[in-house]
């Protein structure tokens, strides 16, 4: 086994739309060990923060990535760290994945980044395993939005489902629009899902009403990512628990979104001062 | 100046609270070699195998004749080498154990002066001789002599966590011809040293320099790599002759009580790895922020408190303590209490949280607490029990940092049946800090649960040995067998 400690290279780059962008990193410690379900830590530079991102896909020792320019440290990435460049630390898989086994007729769906990794990670793993039939449904605003073939979910699932908002792409809506249509219609045994925490929600009292488990990753701020610090904790079923140990998957039937949600605001405003100054060219 | 006559400690030289509010340098700025000198010479010299003070030492330091030494010579140089060589032999840390040390507790409450005045100042004696052998070379020149003259290959030891007892194991094992790799989930090594205790209380430059001279020793170091998730415990036993878990107590146990999820509340471990480990104050040249309002409540009276008060200090906010015993039960160290209420925070006793209020928009606005008593009867560490008097007390606040203690982190052994685990969530280990897996050794906090970071360095020594036996064991056995 090749071992990195600090320096994980870039070995591949590309725009996804306006927004979001894939990027690939030589890890094959963590490549090895990598589930769908569980997620990795990385770390720009010796000034930078520690964010936790969802793994698309591993292949030859490499993690693919899905990331949106959202904040100070996605922007850099995307600017600064081009092919052949190196992050200087990369941590994983972290996290519980899910259980890789036969469920019958599964739901996955996303309308976020994240949501979109998760999705294809999800889908591609449970249509290998004999008995699954897998939907996948992704979601985008605009047909502007929608990613390159090769980073949707169409291949890697049974039956793909493409919405936009709009309608301007795939079907007019959201995958909840989707979801609703297919629990009415069909046997669902259980559904995945990732992005938005406001869809998640929403979802969940969808969902609650079959009694089809519902099964989502709640997305919080991290910082260590290895259950040290209690950042990302989350309230399911009235405990306690950290979604960088515990989670990040939990029964959405279980979770408190209130407080998921409110908790991902807790920097708003410094995650806003510092993209502006790093757009601005570093001057305070 | 006549010897061992005078009753009071040569004092050390602090800089004033006003001026340390405005930084995280260091508060105590220690001896030099002249006062150290003059301390130095009030020790009682008790013959070395009868001093009290190495008796209560964790790792019997021999304190006495570390003294004696800088004592015996005008020079400081020799001075201190000679006083090094001596505390080397049991403790390989004094730069950071005469910082962090319970001292109060330990060697000094031993101290026969102690009796009839106050205790010799030994922690702010074992940390100049740290300090100026680091600062002058001196530490540089005696690794040299001490350097293995063997090549490594005693044998290969893989050590999990890079804690005080990890680093002191991993020394204690590459000094006798180990190949010894330490295994680190973080992206740097020192444990609690690194994340917890602030640069104010530690220049992290002191650790620093531990680091590099276990990779002068040859130790290597895989940070990033979560034993349990990056590589399994398995994988690594099947390299190694020997595995060392120290990998500590790191999850912080959160109050059960409305409110906890509010957005400024922290444990102290978020609060103390943002800034400690990450660098949040000072965003935005560093990348993680963190908030402090105007007024923090730190719950808890324990090292990670007054760490977790003192720092929201220096970020500008009124501190107060809010804890649920009395003033004579407050378990930090002595000095590090003495600092927080010179820096103006403020301690409320005898109250116990039940609520954390907030407003519309999820922000703290007011704790609510239980107000306590104390009975008569005493609890198993002979602390005054307590019990609610019904009345209760809203104190304003807007940040909230939750500092009762942490448990061992399960990611170790989560997934590994083969390791007894007790109800507490600690490792069993035999008299010889073995696990239930043979050849797998622990200590520190994962096998005491909170403890402290000369008692982890004294298992860390102790595991070493240990693990030289076992491997040497091992080892003939298998040539028996070949035989
Ligand atoms: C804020 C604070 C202040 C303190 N102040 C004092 C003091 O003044 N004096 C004193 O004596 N004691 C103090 N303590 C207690 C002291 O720090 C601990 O007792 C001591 O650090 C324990 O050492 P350790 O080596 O067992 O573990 P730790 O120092 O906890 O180190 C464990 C290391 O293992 C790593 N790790 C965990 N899990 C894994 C894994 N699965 N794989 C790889 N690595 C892993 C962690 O990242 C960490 O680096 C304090 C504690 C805190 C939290
Ligand atoms: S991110 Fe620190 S405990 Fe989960």
């Amino acid at each position: 086994m090749r071992w990195n400690s600090t320096g994980y290279r870039i070995t591949g780059k590309a725009d996804l739309n306006a927004e979001d962008f894939f990027v690939e990193v030589e890890a094959p410690e963590v490549a090895e060990r990598w589930r769908p379900g569980s997620f990795v830590i990385l770390l720009l530079h010796e000034k930078g923060e520690r964010i936790p991102l969802s793994v698309q896909k591993v292949r030859d020792g490499r993690l693919s990535l899905l990331v949106k320019r959202l904040g100070k440290s996605s922007w850099q990435l995307y600017r600064e760290y081009g092919v052949g460049s190196e992050v200087a630390h990369l941590a994983g898989p972290l996290g519980k994945p899910i259980e890789l086994k036969e469920y019958g007729n599964v739901v996955v769906v996303s309308d976020l980044v994240c949501g979109h990794a998760e999705n294809y990670a999800i889908s591609s793993a449970l249509r290998e395993i004999n008995g699954n039939y897998v939907i996948s449904i992704q979601s985008f605003k605009d047909r502007s939005e929608v990613y390159p073939e090769e980073f949707l979910t169409k291949d890697v699932c049974h039956e793909f489902w493409l919405t936009t908002l709009n309608g301007s792409a795939g079907i007019k809506g959201h995958f909840l629009d989707v979801v609703a249509k297919l629990l009415e219609e069909r046997d669902i045994d259980i559904i995945f899902g990732g992005g938005e925490l406001a869809s998640l929600w929403r979802l969940a009292e969808l969902t609650k009403p079959y009694g089809i488990p519902t099964i989502v990753t709640v997305r919080q701020i991290m910082v260590d990512g290895t259950g040290m610090c209690g950042s990302c904790r989350v309230l399911v079923d009235g405990k306690i628990k950290f979604a960088c140990v515990d989670g990040p998957m939990f029964d959405a039937h279980k979770v408190s979104f209130e407080d998921a949600l409110r908790r991902l605001t807790r920097f708003e405003r410094e995650e806003k001062l510092a993209l502006e100054r790093y757009l601005r060219g570093g001057a305070p | 100046m006549k010897e061992a006559v005078t009753a009071r400690r040569v004092p050390t030289p602090e800089r004033p609270p006003e001026q340390r509010l405005r930084d995280f340098d260091e508060v105590n700025l220690g001896y030099t070699f002249e006062l150290a000198v003059e301390e130095a010479k009030r020790c009682l010299q008790c013959p070395v195998e009868e001093a009290p003070c190495a008796k209560a030492c964790p790792v019997h330091i021999k304190i006495p004749l570390f003294i004696e030494k800088l004592r015996r010579y005008s020079d400081a140089r020799t001075a201190v080498k000679e006083a090094l060589r001596v505390i080397w032999r049991d403790n390989l840390l004094p730069a950071i154990t005469g910082r962090v040390c319970p001292q109060e507790l330990l060697c000094e409450a031993a101290c026969a002066k102690g009796r009839v005045g106050e205790p010799i100042n030994i922690g702010k004696l074992e940390r100049f001789v740290a300090d100026y052998a680091r600062e002058h070379g001196i530490d540089d020149e005696l690794l040299e002599e001490q350097l293995p003259r063997v090549e490594a290959k005693r044998g290969r030891v893989a050590v999990i966590g890079a804690g005080p007892s990890s680093l002191t194991c991993a020394s204690e094992l590459a000094k006798i011809g180990y190949k010894v790799t330490i295994f680190e989930a973080l992206h740097k090594p020192g444990g609690v040293l690194l994340f917890g205790v602030p640069e104010f209380r530690l220049p992290k430059k002191v650790l620093e320099k531990e680091v590099e001279r276990l990779k002068r020793l040859g130790v290597e170091f895989k940070l990033n790599c979560i034993v349990g998730k990056t590589i399994t415990l398995d994988e690594i036993r099947r390299e190694y002759d020997a595995v060392f878990i120290a990998t500590g107590a790191g999850t912080p146990k959160l109050l059960n009580i409305p409110g906890i999820l509010l957005n400024d509340v922290y444990s102290a471990n978020e609060f103390l790895t943002r800034v400690n480990l990450m660098k949040a104050h000072k965003f935005p040249e560093y990348d993680t922020p963190v908030r402090v309002g105007r007024k923090v409540i730190v719950i808890g009276a324990g090292n990670t408190a007054m760490d977790a008060a003192r720092t929201a200090r220096r970020l500008g906010a009124e501190v107060i303590i809010a804890y649920r015993r009395g003033r004579e039960d407050v378990t930090a160290r002595a000095e590090e209490v003495r600092h927080a209420l010179e820096e103006g925070v403020r301690f409320m006793f005898f109250v116990t949280p039940i609520e954390i209020l907030g407003d519309e928009r999820g922000n703290v606005r007011a704790v609510k607490f239980m107000k306590m008593k104390p009975l008569e009867e005493r609890n198993r560490e002979s602390k005054r029990k307590i019990m609610p008097t019904g009345e209760t007390v809203v104190v304003e606040a807007d940040t909230v940092i939750i500092a009762i203690g942490l448990v061992p982190n399960k990611l170790i052994w989560e997934n590994v049946p083969e390791l007894e685990v007790t109800s507490e969530g600690t490792l069993k280990v035999d008299g010889d800090l073995m696990t239930s897996i043979p050849g797998v050794f622990a200590g520190g906090d994962i096998v005491r649960g909170e403890a402290t970071v000369i008692e982890g360095m004294g298992d860390g020594r102790k595991a070493a040995k240990a693990i030289h036996q076992y491997i040497q064991r091992s080892k003939h056995q298998q040539a028996i067998l070949k035989v």
